[in-house]
């Protein structure tokens, strides 16, 4: 029963304790949101270009002030054409991971994100090449690689920005770089382009993206954004008490203790 | 404030730099097709030996010549055909023809994406006459784009 009242009589006192500490720090009250984004360069760059049809979207949910998580999905439709050969590739695309909101609660104000986003993706695609000329010394050679059903998985680090633009709306770029960890192609057919991923002949990528997103607040969560300072007098006591230690009345003081060691 | 700005200007340059980069459309640099490099060795020593002369060119393509009287060629590049199994040529070393035959499998092998596919070969045998030749060696039966030695020709 003792031991229930002690704990009891410890937890009230560290409640209040706490309680007397947080009110004399600075608090802000920062919206976590659920936000939906749609890529808008893919669209774009399909009116310029009607080969390459790229859509992405995404939704990601605020954890605390610095992390959410991310879920983004795609769809690519790709033809690519050279001197000696044309590439198809179709396919659909997810990457997931957390992002990181470098900027301090004070500055991004729930309105604006600036970090960094690090992503696993998979994408499942199909390619061909429909064909492929190559001329020499005996004449023209010509072939064709059927289509094929493929399975690619990268990591990818994307550092970016966000700012609201209307209530509710925010804008924001990311870059992309992208690392292939597999795919299940061998080692010399292998496809030049896969959805999410780009250019699948080289081990790194990069990429651009920018994005439209819907923010729907859900939460609100008070952050702390400047923690107490000790109490000058405090500090003032210390330095005195370091300072009296070092002082010749000081040593006086302790010298009887001393002597008697 | 400015500093968010700052950063944020040069974020905008670094990732603008980045994407118009990556858009930029590039032009193929590497070789693009596959070749038997050979070299020449003498029979007595196995040490490397350019001939004097080498003339070389395919079987009934006479008018149309790979090498024509290059002098002191210290390796040559046999041009395989991806349409067929064999290739026949006609190597004159030294004044002395020769004929040589090379029996292959092909196969699609993706350089990059600027330079696109191409195909690689497998050697399987190399049939040819004594006239002065006495013997070939193979190195590497893979043959690609890279400038590696596949096949020794001892005279």
């Amino acid at each position: 029963m003792r031991r229930i009242c002690g704990y009891i009589i410890s937890t009230l006192a560290l409640l209040l304790f706490s309680s007397s500490f947080a009110r004399s720090q600075d608090t802000l009250w920062v919206p976590l949101k659920v936000n939906v984004g749609l890529e808008v360069m893919g669209p774009v760059n399909y009116f310029i270009n009607k080969d390459v049809l790229s859509v992405e979207g995404y939704v990601s949910v605020d954890r605390n002030e610095k992390l959410s998580y991310v879920l983004a999905a795609g769809y690519l439709d790709y033809k690519y054409s050279q001197y000696n050969y044309t590439y198809l590739n179709n396919g659909f695309f997810i990457r997931l991971g957390p992002d990181f909101n470098i900027l301090k609660p004070k500055k991004s104000k729930g309105k604006y994100w600036g970090g960094i986003g690090f992503r696993y993706g998979l994408s499942h695609y199909q390619w061909e090449v429909p064909s492929l000329h190559q001329a020499n010394y005996w004449g023209e050679a010509s072939a064709s690689i059927p289509a094929r059903k493929e399975w690619g998985h990268f990591l990818e680090a994307a550092p970016g920005m966000r700012a609201e633009i209307f209530p509710h709306f925010s804008m924001g770029w990311t870059v992309s770089l992208r690392m292939l960890i597999h795919t299940n192609s061998t080692d010399d057919l292998k496809p030049i382009y896969f959805p999410g991923y780009g250019n699948a002949a080289k081990r790194f990528s990069t990429g651009f993206s920018y994005y439209i997103v819907w923010n729907i607040p859900y939460k609100k969560i008070r952050v702390i954004t400047k923690k107490e300072e000790p109490e000058e007098t405090d500090e003032t006591d210390d330095m005195n008490s370091n300072q009296n230690r070092n002082s010749p009345d000081y040593r006086q003081q302790q010298s009887p203790s001393d002597n008697m060691r | 404030m400015s500093r968010l700005y700052k950063g944020i200007l040069i974020t905008i340059a670094a990732g603008c730099s980045i994407f118009l980069n990556s858009c930029s459309l590039k032009s193929c640099f590497d070789v693009t097709e596959s070749k038997v490099n050979t070299g020449f060795y003498s029979k007595e020593t196995g040490k490397a030996v350019p001939p004097d002369s080498l003339t070389l060119f395919g079987m009934n393509m006479d008018t149309s010549k790979i090498y024509n009287k290059v002098l002191a060629p210290e390796t040559v590049q046999f041009p395989l055909y991806a349409s067929d199994t064999s290739v026949k040529f006609i190597i004159k070393i030294n004044g002395i023809d020769d004929t040589l035959e090379f029996r292959y499998s092909s196969y699609i092998h993706l350089i990059s994406k600027e330079c696109g596919y191409t195909w690689y070969y497998t050697l399987d045998t190399a049939l040819h006459s004594f006239n002065i030749i006495d013997s070939l060696s193979f190195s590497k039966k893979t043959i690609t784009t890279l400038s590696e030695e596949n096949m020794r020709i001892y005279y």
